[in-house]
């Protein structure tokens, strides 16, 4: 019984989990498109000016970002939620018509913001063409398409997981889903007001991305553990808990630390400084939980004197480890250097949150999300041990140098713009393109674009390889 | 043989991760309340008996706005002075001043300004920071748009501008046009400069300040 | 001992804010000290489970 849903054959929450991911393939390609284009405009700022200026081509990059992760977000609780539960996903037939509603929506509010871009100061601008409010930018109207999709999405987690075996893991996703859907409440009204258009805007960007969508990293981490390397759920899902008390315990008022100089009282100085600075505690712990269940599993086959790896899925335990490291190091360090008002003063608007922006949501979102695509081409292809091929190393190896590289860019071009625009010449029009057009800064972006080409390759060589490494004949079936 | 340890046990950790994140989310809430009431909006009636808010009323446009060190707070906050014409007048109302204000941050969403510039810090970083434009001393008297834009007053510079970005090139990296309208640009105008009343903490430190440093002027 | 009041407005969360680290040390300290009452109570029950 229990091998049908392993493999993924015949089940129907892990044949939409495949849809899900297919459809989040294709916005990663765009988001990195739109990338590039945003990435060649700060080279030559001439470039489709008037036709597609950088704000349309940044926001499809960030939106595609958001809802790619999404996407597989979704998929990857689609794949897992029948071997956790040991049923199959209860209302599936309503999850399927989701998917479609979800996915036509998206191709609608691209399809406007491409060949509408911008309309009159008025509601229906808000309603229908953009909302104008970064990262979530949709209208008004994908807003509500988006919460029903949500409702029915959690609807589903919270009757398979009621009605089947209620593991650690999928009691932590049914909490944590449904405050990632309700958050998104926040963020979809209007007010005159923008700082409290901020702050509630914050509730919707920080409590998803350094709160909610942290525990779901967790949670998938630990199912993957179980999944890949056979770790002890025991042992796997107490770290679970730890990690879940102190992400949402750093996390939640962590939120403080956007509330800086938006208008907020000076009190979310100390509040978001300390807790936002022991944010990357629970992403340390992710790390060492990861290698750590590695080594022993690992260590526990040898004492029994196999040397065979423990690891049956080599592409996705790769992404996976990439995540235990890539959380730490983006989302953590990166995070970490500009948290303190102290520091943030100088740095808050500059380059600097951009490279922790593009370090941060790689290394802790795309590496597990990918993970998971391959644990599910494993298991729809039946292959037992699943290994490398040429295109899945080329894939792994491109993306993780190219995100590096435009991280490290995007930091040095960050000091030049700290320094000159605002230490030196503090924060004016001329002392930002000051700052934009010092030799470092440009050079810098020169470096970005460069790298941002090095992911796309990157990127072409992984879609090849989840494409067609399901019937490569070099896995063990 | 000893007793399981506490700290081995996953209902332990359970429940503590369902006290801490119950708890910080309750502070939070009791926090949100507390932000709240302080970064509502003021009414007129602050701005005349002189009762500072974080966020000040819309009629906040009637009055002179500058960016001082303040002693007690230990960073700049910005000052309401005098009265100073707006596009020339210093008597609009609050319905008048709230219409605008309203008209400018519908625009400012409507036409994506945070996809390029930042608002309050938050944004793209492709275009200046937008939170003291209004301050800024190129739309001053002695800065170089009033002169490019061919106006006497900053609101009118600015607003010229906005309207024909494209026809005022201040750096290789062109704002485009957006299709503001004159009456769009006004609110616009309007929503820069109640945003420039926003008691930020002091962010951005030493705004306009320094003038040249760099170049050594 | 307590520190002049410097935001616009007086409020007990800013009242905590006394200098250095006591908002946040307070606010920390609540949030983990009831741990230890959990703890207890877990442990006690892991003994009458024995």
């Amino acid at each position: 019984m229990a091998s049908k849903y392993l493999t993924g054959v015949g089940s129907e929450s892990k044949q939409l989990a495949t849809w899900y991911f297919t459809f989040a393939a294709i916005l990663f390609g765009a988001q990195l498109l739109f990338g590039l284009i945003a990435a060649i405009q700060y080279v030559m700022p001439g470039f489709l000016y008037g036709i597609l200026d950088f704000s349309i081509a940044r926001i499809i990059h960030i939106n595609a970002l958001v809802v790619w992760m999404v996407f597989a977000m979704f998929g990857s609780v689609y794949w897992l939620l029948p071997d956790e539960t040991g049923i199959e996903t209860v209302g599936i037939k309503i999850g399927k018509l989701l998917f479609w509603i979800f996915a036509a929506a998206i191709v609608v509010v691209v399809l406007v913001y491409l060949l509408i871009q911008v309309g009159p100061a008025d509601e229906t601008t808000i309603w229908f063409i953009t909302e104008g409010r970064e990262y979530i930018e949709a209208p008004r109207w994908a807003d509500w398409g988006i919460v029903v999709v949500a409702l029915g999405f959690v609807a589903n987690l919270f009757l398979t997981g009621i009605k089947g075996k209620q593991t650690g893991i999928v009691t932590v996703l049914m909490a944590d889903m449904i405050a990632f859907a309700g958050l998104y409440l926040a963020g979809m009204f209007f007010t005159d007001n923008i700082s409290v258009d901020q702050y509630w805007w914050w509730w919707v960007i920080h409590l998803w991305v350094e709160a909610t969508w942290e525990v779901f990293v967790g949670a998938i981490a630990a199912y993957g553990l179980i999944k890949m390397i056979g770790a002890h759920r025991q042992v796997v899902e107490m770290w679970l808990w730890i990690e879940v008390a102190m992400l949402f315990g750093s996390g939640i008022l962590g939120l403080g630390h956007h509330y800086f100089w938006i208008g907020t009282p000076e009190y979310w100085w100390e509040i978001g400084a300390l807790f936002s600075a022991l944010e990357p505690l629970p992403l340390v712990a992710m790390f060492i939980h990861v290698l750590y269940d590695w080594g022993k599993t690992q260590g526990a086959q040898e004492e029994k004197g196999s040397t065979v790896s423990v690891v049956n899925n080599k592409p996705a335990f790769t992404w996976f480890v990439l995540n235990a490291f890539g959380n730490f190091l983006g989302a953590g360090i990166w995070g970490f250097f500009h948290t303190l008002p102290q520091v943030n003063l100088y740095t808050h608007g500059t380059q600097f949150t951009s490279a922790h922006g593009h370090l941060a949501f790689f290394g802790a979102y795309a590496t597990i999300l990918i993970g998971m695509m391959y644990i599910a081409v494993q298991g729809t292809n039946g292959i037992k041990i699943m290994k490398h091929t040429k295109a899945s190393l080329w894939g792994v190896s491109m993306i993780v140098s190219g995100v590096v590289g435009m991280t490290v860019a995007l930091t040095i071009a960050g000091y030049v713009q700290v320094l000159v625009s605002r230490a030196q010449m503090g924060a004016t029009w001329a002392g930002y393109f000051d700052g934009q057009s010092g030799m470092w800064f440009s050079q810098a972006m020169d470096w970005r674009l460069v790298m941002g080409v090095v992911t796309f390759l990157g990127f072409i060589f992984l879609a090849k390889d989840l494409l067609t490494t399901g019937k490569n004949p070099v896995h063990e079936r | 043989m000893a007793n399981k340890s506490v700290w081995s046990d996953n209902r332990f950790w359970r429940r503590s991760a369902a006290w801490v994140t119950g708890f910080a989310s309750i502070l939070l809430i009791w926090l949100t309340f507390d932000t709240s009431a302080q970064i509502a909006m003021g009414n007129d009636q602050d701005l005349q008996n002189k009762v500072t808010k974080r966020v000040p009323g819309p009629t906040v446009i009637n009055y002179k706005i500058t960016y001082e060190m303040s002693a007690k707070r230990g960073h700049e906050v910005p000052v309401i002075g005098e009265k100073e014409k707006f596009f020339g007048r210093d008597d609009y109302s609050e319905e008048e001043a709230g219409a605008l204000l309203h008209l400018g941050k519908l625009g400012s969403q409507a036409k994506n300004c945070m996809d390029c510039h930042t608002l309050l810090g938050n944004g793209a970083y492709y275009a200046p920071d937008l939170t003291k434009a209004w301050i800024d001393p190129a739309w001053g008297p002695n800065g170089a748009m009033q002169a490019l834009t061919g106006k006497n007053t900053k609101e009118e510079a600015m607003a010229e501008f906005l309207m024909h970005p494209d026809q005022y090139p201040t750096h290789a990296r062109m704002m485009p046009d957006l299709g503001i309208t004159a009456k769009e640009a006004k609110g616009l105008v309007a929503f820069l400069k109640h945003m420039s009343s926003i008691d930020t903490n002091g962010f951005p430190r030493n705004f306009g300040k320094i003038e040249g440093a760099v170049h050594g002027k | 001992m307590f520190e002049p009041f410097t935001d616009v407005v007086p409020s007990f969360f800013g009242w905590l804010n006394q200098g250095p680290l006591t908002l946040t040390i307070f606010l920390h300290t609540v949030i983990i000290l009831p741990m230890i009452w959990i703890y207890f109570q877990e442990k006690k029950r892991l003994e009458n489970e024995n």
